[in-house]
C-alpha cells in the first residue's frame, strides 16, 4: 500500500521536473546557454494561467494561452539578450540570463503585477476522475497533471525525431556553424527551439501552480537550480535523459522522505545526486562523453 | 569538450550561490542611497487642531510641523514579503488611526519605513539609520526573528526603544532594557498547543511536524514541555524545511504511526500544502496549527481542507474589542484584503508604542520605557487584552484558538489561564 503510493505520488514529482527541465534541455542542446531565465518564464506562465483562468474559467484555455504567451516571452528573451551574446564567452549569457531571472522575479513582486501573496489556482482536476486502487490512489489533479505531461512530452518527441524541423534541430546542436553552413536557418530553428521549450516552461508553471494550488513571484527559485540538476544527471541537452533523471530524483526524494525522514532537506538529496554524478559520470546518465 | 563542461559547471555553482547572495542587495542598495522618506505617512494638516494663526503661533501649530518619528522595517520584497507587506499596512493604518485623533502630546506621527527584506545584515543597516538619520524616536520591527535579532543591538546600544511585532524569537527581548515584544512568545504558544490537544481535545497521540527554523523549533519546544506535564504520547516526530510543497510522503508516515491528532508548526503557505494533501491522502485527524497559519491566505489555498483545523494565535477574529473591530474592518476597507495576525501584530506594537510617548508624556526613552514597564490590562489593540510586561519585557495576555468554518477563523477556545501563558 503504502510503497504503491509513495510510487505514484514520485512519478507526479517526476512529471512536473520533467516539464521544467526539458525545455532547458532543448534550449541547451542548441545554444550551450545554461538559461536561468527559463524560471522566470515558468513563473510568468504560472501568473498567465491564474489570471486567464479566473477570467474564462476553463483549464484547457488558460493552460494553452498560458503556454503560447510563455512561448512568446522566451523567444523575446533570446532575440533581446542571448541573440546578441552568441559569440561571446559562455559565463556572458549566464550571467545576462541570472540578471534577467532577478529582475523579473522583483518585478513580478510589484503589487500592479503579481504582489507579494500567493495566489490560488483553484483547479479541481479539469472534469478528470479520481483513480482509486487497492494498491494506490490518484487524485484528479495528479491525473491531469499525469495527463498532460504524457501529451507533451509525445508531442515534442515526435515534434524532435518525425519532422524536418526537429532534425534542423538535432543538426544545430550537434554543430551549430556546420548546420548554417549546409543552408539550415538557424535564427528560426533557434527560436523555434525557445517557443517550444519555454511553452514546456510555462505549462510546468501553470500544473505546479494547481497542484500546489499556489501562485506566487518567487515561485521559480526551485526551478531555478532543481532543473539545472536534472538536466545535469540526464546528460545536458538529452530529453531522455531528462525524463530517467526526473524519474529517478523524484523516487529517492520520495523513498528518503518517507522511509528516514527530512534528514536533509529534500532539495539537498538532489545536490547530492548531483555530486556523486559529476564524480563517476560526469557527462550525465545519457548524456555523449 | 569534458573540460569546457566542468568550467561551465562550476561558474554555474558559483553563481548560482552569487544569486541567492545578492538577490537582495540589488533591491537594497539604491535605497541606501535615497533620502530617508522612503515611505511615510504624512502628518495630516487638516487634522490639526482649529486656528493656527502666524500672529499666535500655539503649541500645537508647532508641533503639526514636526511630527513624532517611529521607525519601522519589515520585508516588503523577497520570501517574506507577504507578512511584510501586512505589517507596513497594518502599521500604516495605526498611524492613520491614531493621526485622525489629533497624534499624540499634540503632535502628528510619522512613520519611517525601510524593507529589510527579512534579512540580518540589511536590518542592521536600517536600524543605524534610523538611529543616526532620521533621529526616531522608537521603533518598531515588523520583521522576521533572523533581521530583528540584528538590530535589536544598535537600539539597544543607542537607546532607543524597540518593540518586536510578531519576531518570536526568545534572544530578541534578552538583548537589553529597551526591547519590548508583542507577540506571544514561541514558549508559551507551544504550551497553549499542548493544552489545547491534552485538555480541550482530550486526545493523546500526538504527531509532531516541525518547521526547520527558529520559529518551529521553539514552539515544538514549548509544546513538549507541556506536553510531557499532560503525559501525551509522541508517536512521530518529523522536521520539514521551509518552503516544502510535498507533505505525500510524510502523511503516509503518519497514517501508520497511529497519531490521533497532528501538531504542525509551519506558515500559510506550507501549512495550506499539508492540510489539502492530508485531505487528499485521506488523513483523517485533526491537525493543530499556531499562528504561522493565521492568514486569509491560508483558508484561501487549502479550500476545504481548511475546515476543522484549529490554530492557537493571537488575533481573536470573534472579539468584541472595539479596537479590535476598527483594526479588521479599515484594514478590509483600505486595503481591499482581509487582516492577518502579522498585520494585527504590527498594528498593536504601533498602537502600544503610541500610548506609551502618550503617558510618558515625552519621547525621552528612558520615560518610554518606564510606560511600557507600567502598562496594564491595555484594550486599545487589535490583539488585547494585554494584561502586562514582565520584567524580562514579555508581554502577559490571553492566547486565542481559532477553529476554521463556513471559510473563516472563528472562536474556539480562550487560553487565560495565567500560569500557562506567563512566559
Amino acid at each position: 500500500m503504502d510503497f504503491a503510493q509513495n510510487l505514484s505520488n514520485a512519478i507526479i514529482l517526476a512529471c512536473i521536473y520533467i516539464l521544467m527541465a526539458a525545455g532547458l534541455t532543448m534550449v541547451y542542446g542548441v545554444l550551450k546557454v545554461l538559461h536561468i531565465a527559463h524560471a522566470s518564464v515558468y513563473t510568468i506562465g504560472a501568473f498567465a494561467g491564474v489570471v486567464i483562468y479566473t477570467w474564462v474559467g476553463n483549464f484547457w484555455i488558460s493552460i494553452l494561452i498560458a503556454m503560447v504567451i510563455s512561448g512568446v516571452i522566451g523567444v523575446l528573451i533570446y532575440r533581446f539578450s542571448y541573440f546578441y551574446l552568441l559569440d561571446a564567452p559562455r559565463t556572458v549569457p549566464l550571467i545576462a540570463s541570472i540578471g534577467l531571472f532577478v529582475m523579473v522575479t522583483d518585478l513580478l513582486q510589484k503589487p500592479f503585477l503579481m504582489g507579494p501573496y500567493q495566489r490560488a489556482f483553484p483547479v479541481k482536476g479539469a472534469g478528470l476522475p479520481r483513480i482509486e486502487t487497492p494498491w494506490f490512489s490518484m487524485t484528479s489533479k495528479q491525473v491531469l497533471i499525469l495527463l498532460v505531461t504524457i501529451m507533451l512530452i509525445t508531442l515534442v518527441y515526435l515534434l524532435l525525431t518525425k519532422t524536418r524541423t526537429g532534425l534542423s534541430w538535432q543538426a544545430a546542436s550537434l554543430d551549430r556553424e556546420m548546420a548554417a553552413a549546409v543552408g539550415i536557418n538557424l535564427n528560426r530553428v533557434i527560436a523555434l527551439n525557445f517557443f517550444i521549450g519555454s511553452a514546456l516552461a510555462g505549462a510546468a508553471g501553470v500544473l505546479v501552480g494547481i497542484y500546489n494550488n499556489s501562485v506566487f513571484a518567487t515561485m521559480g527559485d526551485l526551478p531555478s537550480y532543481k532543473a539545472f540538476i536534472i538536466i545535469v544527471l540526464g546528460g545536458m541537452g538529452s530529453l531522455p535523459g531528462v525524463i530517467l533523471a526526473s524519474l529517478l530524483l523524484a523516487i529517492v526524494e520520495n523513498f528518503l522522505v518517507a522511509s528516514i525522514g527530512y534528514v536533509l532537506p529534500r532539495d539537498s538529496i538532489a545536490f547530492l545526486v548531483l555530486i556523486f554524478m559529476l564524480m563517476f559520470r560526469p557527462h550525465g546518465l545519457l548524456g555523449r562523453e | 569538450m569534458y573540460k569546457k563542461f566542468l568550467g561551465s559547471l562550476i561558474a554555474l555553482v558559483i553563481l548560482s550561490m552569487v544569486v541567492v547572495a545578492c538577490a537582495p542587495s540589488t533591491t537594497a542598495t539604491p535605497e541606501m542611497t535615497q533620502p530617508p522618506v522612503a515611505e511615510t505617512v504624512a502628518p495630516q494638516q487638516t487634522e490639526a487642531p482649529t486656528a493656527p494663526t502666524t500672529e499666535q503661533p500655539t503649541e500645537a501649530s508647532q508641533a503639526t510641523q514636526e511630527p513624532i518619528k517611529i521607525g519601522f522595517f519589515s520585508p516588503t520584497t523577497d520570501f517574506a514579503a507577504a507578512d511584510g507587506t501586512s505589517a507596513l499596512q497594518s502599521a500604516q493604518l495605526a498611524v492613520k488611526i491614531l493621526n485622525e485623533k489629533g497624534g499624540i502630546l499634540g503632535r502628528q506621527i510619522e512613520l519611517v519605513f525601510y524593507d529589510d527584506a527579512a534579512k540580518p545584515d540589511q536590518a542592521s543597516a536600517i536600524a543605524r539609520k534610523l538611529i543616526e538619520q532620521d533621529k526616531v524616536v522608537a521603533a518598531v520591527s515588523g520583521s522576521y526573528s533572523g533581521a530583528t535579532r540584528a538590530a535589536a543591538p544598535i537600539f539597544q546600544e543607542a537607546g532607543i526603544p524597540m518593540l518586536s511585532a510578531y519576531a518570536i524569537h526568545p534572544e530578541i527581548t534578552k538583548t537589553g532594557n529597551m526591547i519590548f515584544r508583542i507577540g506571544t512568545l514561541a514558549d508559551v504558544e507551544g504550551r497553549v498547543g499542548a493544552e489545547l490537544i491534552g485538555k480541550v481535545l482530550n486526545l493523546k497521540k500526538v504527531a509532531i511536524l516541525t518547521v526547520d527554523n527558529d520559529f518551529g523549533i521553539s514552539l515544538t519546544d514549548g509544546f513538549k514541555k507541556r506536553a510531557a506535564d499532560l503525559g501525551l504520547e509522541i508517536v512521530l516526530e518529523e522536521k520539514y524545511p521551509l518552503g516544502e510543497t510535498e507533505f505525500r510522503p510524510i502523511i503516509s508516515k503518519i497514517k501508520s504511526s497511529g497519531a490521533e491528532v497532528v501538531y504542525a508548526t509551519g506558515y500559510y503557505n506550507e501549512a495550506a500544502n499539508l492540510v489539502s494533501q492530508a485531505k487528499d491522502e485521506g488523513l483523517n485527524i485533526p491537525i493543530i496549527g499556531q499562528e504561522g497559519y493565521d492568514s486569509p491566505k491560508f483558508i484561501e489555498l487549502a479550500g476545504d481542507a481548511a475546515e476543522g483545523v484549529i490554530i492557537t494565535t493571537d488575533l481573536n477574529r470573534d472579539s468584541d474589542n472595539p479596537m479590535t473591530k476598527t483594526f479588521l474592518e479599515q484594514y478590509k476597507a483600505t486595503y481591499g484584503e482581509d487582516a492577518d495576525m502579522v498585520g494585527a501584530s504590527a498594528f498593536d506594537a504601533v498602537m502600544v508604542l503610541a500610548y506609551a510617548i502618550q503617558t510618558a508624556g515625552s519621547t525621552d526613552a528612558n520615560a518610554i520605557v518606564q510606560a511600557l514597564a507600567n502598562l496594564k490590562d491595555f484594550k486599545d489593540v487589535a490583539t488585547g487584552p494585554f494584561l502586562q510586561y514582565t520584567a524580562d519585557r514579555e508581554l502577559i495576555r490571553p492566547v486565542s484558538s481559532q477553529i476554521v468554518k463556513d471559510g473563516a477563523f472563528h472562536l474556539y477556545h480562550e487560553f487565560d489561564d495565567i500560569n500557562l501563558i506567563t512566559p
